[in-house]
């Protein structure tokens, strides 16, 4: 479960005090577990930021986020601990097997042994990527960078799950593997944090959608529940509509 | 322990994977060898006494006793050259013409003019003619004191101030140069080794966006810092290393008792030099670390820590030029080590107090960066940079 709780932050120029760009202002919401939980905004809405503070990166300058009874200002380390991170620009180390990637990550998470191995095995198998698996990912197409990013980033089995933008660049077969997987998880009960600005997709896929729009909260609910709320069929035409009007913050 | 284990297995097998780059950084410890053998050669070459100087003379047949003279002098006729020097002297093209009636003018005693000719610009027939002229002064000079005696004079009335010179210079204070080339080239070994594994891990995985993965990871970063600055001292220290042995092989080659120099790099002052040099190597990797963070881009970096590379090259150049130099130079990095190398081949008793001053201050200041380093990962700034 993460909650993030009444967020501040701004990024203050030195030299020039009046450039300060207020980036989060008082965002609050709470992603539950069992559920699959959607951030959609507008690009600068504060997105980026808010992951980020969720992350340990950031220190927000008021409110605090909590995953799964942790806060994250406090004790960062155990915090990411709980933390699968799928990151928006999924960079690779290109001299290393896939493998060996997914390895690293898990050894990180402070895993060894047989049952290190295992989780990598079943992980392997679990995104069908055996294959792939000791070959270096130079050279990988997107949907394979996909799968090893995804894999090195669940190899843990980690109770929350964030996802920054994880479509972005994959194709149709690759968006299936991730949507199935992430509903795969979310059947055993895991915590899914997810940021997109693919609207069929977050229609599909995600149980509650929130709305953030210059750093704040502007609307959240089901996917129908925004569009009832906007009077919209679509939810596109409600985003639009949401993050438009000063109304729409009702919520 | 896992986690550090884990990263710094993978930072040894990103590095070692990278074979342009482990090449470009360890071809730099290969021309040591090269380098030291070739100046060797040249020292060598320019110490030894007088070698053979082969002049194209026209009417050698008129004045034997001249002739004689000369090749006392080690100034033979280009008749007599031996063919792999051939071409050598046929270039320099050093003529001497000497007219048919030398002896007739030398039995009267009127004088004789030789004529001389050469490229005097050329740098290689420079020395040659300066020994053809005062080889011919003396010979010149003996027959005039001979005249001046059979006259009664006092020969020493021509020379009423003499200078006389003593060379103090040690026959092996000359090598001396050689093996402070080397030291200096240690350092910069040192510096140049590690320096593109440490741009490549820091500022290179920040462009590659690999580092915003690690850095959400629940582990600290001075553990990433740590494995990073032993994957990079690695490489720094394994030049370090190549350049040692590579130099010690080489300079078999070179026959040095020609110039009465001896060089000899045996086992336990090759491993002397290894450990002192080795907190070097943490050294210039942390600062290069330190600095490839900062950076804003790849690029920038390599720029950047490009400059560090003058400070080791420049440190030991302005100590060893240093006429006075203070104590506090024994204890600082880079210059304390490399006085410790300058005494090491002068052959003069080592200052193990300075040995361990420097290592510690040394040491110190790779973990303040180092920690500095661990603290600035954390910072804002650096994560505002990711994106």
């Amino acid at each position: 479960m993460i909650e993030v709780n009444n967020l501040h932050k701004s990024f203050i120029d030195k030299k020039d005090k009046k450039n300060t760009v207020k980036a989060l202002d008082g965002l609050s919401f709470t992603a539950k577990d069992g559920e699959i939980t959607g951030i959609l905004g507008p690009n600068g809405a504060g997105k980026t930021t808010c992951l980020r503070t969720l992350y340990g990166l950031l220190a927000a300058d008021e409110g605090h986020v909590i995953i799964d009874g942790i806060n994250v200002a406090e004790d960062p380390l155990a915090a990411r601990a709980k933390l699968g991170i799928f990151p928006d620009k999924f960079g690779l180390y290109e001299r290393l097997t896939a493998y060996e990637q997914i390895d690293y990550f898990a050894s990180i998470h402070g895993m060894s042994g047989a049952s290190k191995k295992q989780a990598i095995a079943q992980v392997l198998k679990d995104l069908d990527m055996e294959d792939l698996a000791h070959r270096k990912t130079v050279g990988f197409s997107q949907g394979q960078r996909m799968k090893v990013t995804l894999a090195q980033s669940l190899v843990h089995q980690p109770q929350n799950f964030v996802l920054d933008e994880p479509t972005r660049g994959l194709d149709v077969m690759s968006t299936r593997v991730l949507r199935n997987h992430l509903a795969k998880f979310k059947a055993k009960g895991h915590c899914i944090l997810f940021s997109s600005h693919v609207m069929q997709e977050v229609a599909a896929l995600c149980d509650r959608v929130i709305i953030v729009a210059n750093g704040k909260l502007a609307a959240q609910g089901t996917p129908q529940e925004l569009c009832d709320l906007a009077g919209e069929e679509h939810l596109e035409d409600a985003f639009v509509k949401l993050i438009g009007s000063d109304e729409g913050v009702a919520a | 322990m896992i986690q550090f284990k884990a990263l710094l297995l993978k930072e040894y097998r990103e590095t070692f994977r990278d074979k342009r780059a482990l090449m470009v950084a360890l071809g730099f410890a290969f021309f040591a060898p090269i380098m030291i053998m070739g100046m060797a050669k040249i020292m060598i070459e320019k110490l030894v006494d007088e070698p053979p100087v082969y002049v194209k003379f026209t009417g050698a047949e008129f004045a034997p006793k001249l002739m004689l003279h000369l090749a006392d002098n080690n100034l033979l006729n280009f008749v007599d050259v031996p063919e792999d020097e051939k071409t050598t002297w046929e270039k320099r093209n050093i003529a001497i013409e000497i007219p048919a009636d030398y002896a007739k003018n030398m039995a009267e005693g009127k004088p004789i003019k030789l004529h001389l000719q050469a490229d005097f610009t050329d740098k290689a027939v420079k020395p040659p003619v300066r020994r053809i002229n005062s080889a011919i002064r003396e010979f010149s000079l003996s027959i005039g004191y001979k005249r001046l005696l059979l006259r009664g004079v006092d020969v020493r009335l021509l020379n009423p101030v003499k200078l006389v010179e003593q060379d103090t210079a040690e026959p092996n204070a000359t090598f001396i140069l050689i093996s402070m080339m080397l030291g200096i080239y240690l350092m910069l070994a040192a510096f140049m080794s590690g320096l593109s594994v440490a741009i490549d891990s820091s500022a290179g995985e920040r462009e590659r966006n690999v580092l915003e993965m690690l850095l959400c990871q629940p582990v600290s970063t001075l553990k990433i810092v740590l494995a990073k600055l032993i994957g990079a001292s690695t490489i720094a220290f394994i030049g370090v290393v190549l350049v040692l042995v590579l130099t010690s092989l080489s300079v078999g080659f070179v026959d040095l008792t020609k110039i009465g120099a001896t060089f000899s790099l045996d086992m336990s002052t090759a491993i002397f030099l290894m450990l002192l040099l080795l907190p070097i190597c943490f050294l210039a990797s942390a600062c290069q670390l330190f600095v490839a963070f900062q950076t804003k881009s790849f690029k920038e970096a390599q720029s950047t820590v490009g400059m560090l590379i003058g400070i080791p090259a420049f440190i030991p150049f302005v100590v060893s030029m240093m006429d006075d130099r203070p104590e506090w130079l024994d204890w600082l990095p880079i210059s304390g080590q490399s006085l410790i190398i300058e005494s090491v081949f002068k052959g003069v008793d080592v200052n193990w107090l300075a040995v361990f001053a420097t290592s510690g201050v040394t040491i110190a200041i790779t973990a303040a960066l180092v920690l500095a380093l661990a603290k600035k990962l954390k910072s804002e700034k650096v994560v505002m940079a990711l994106s």
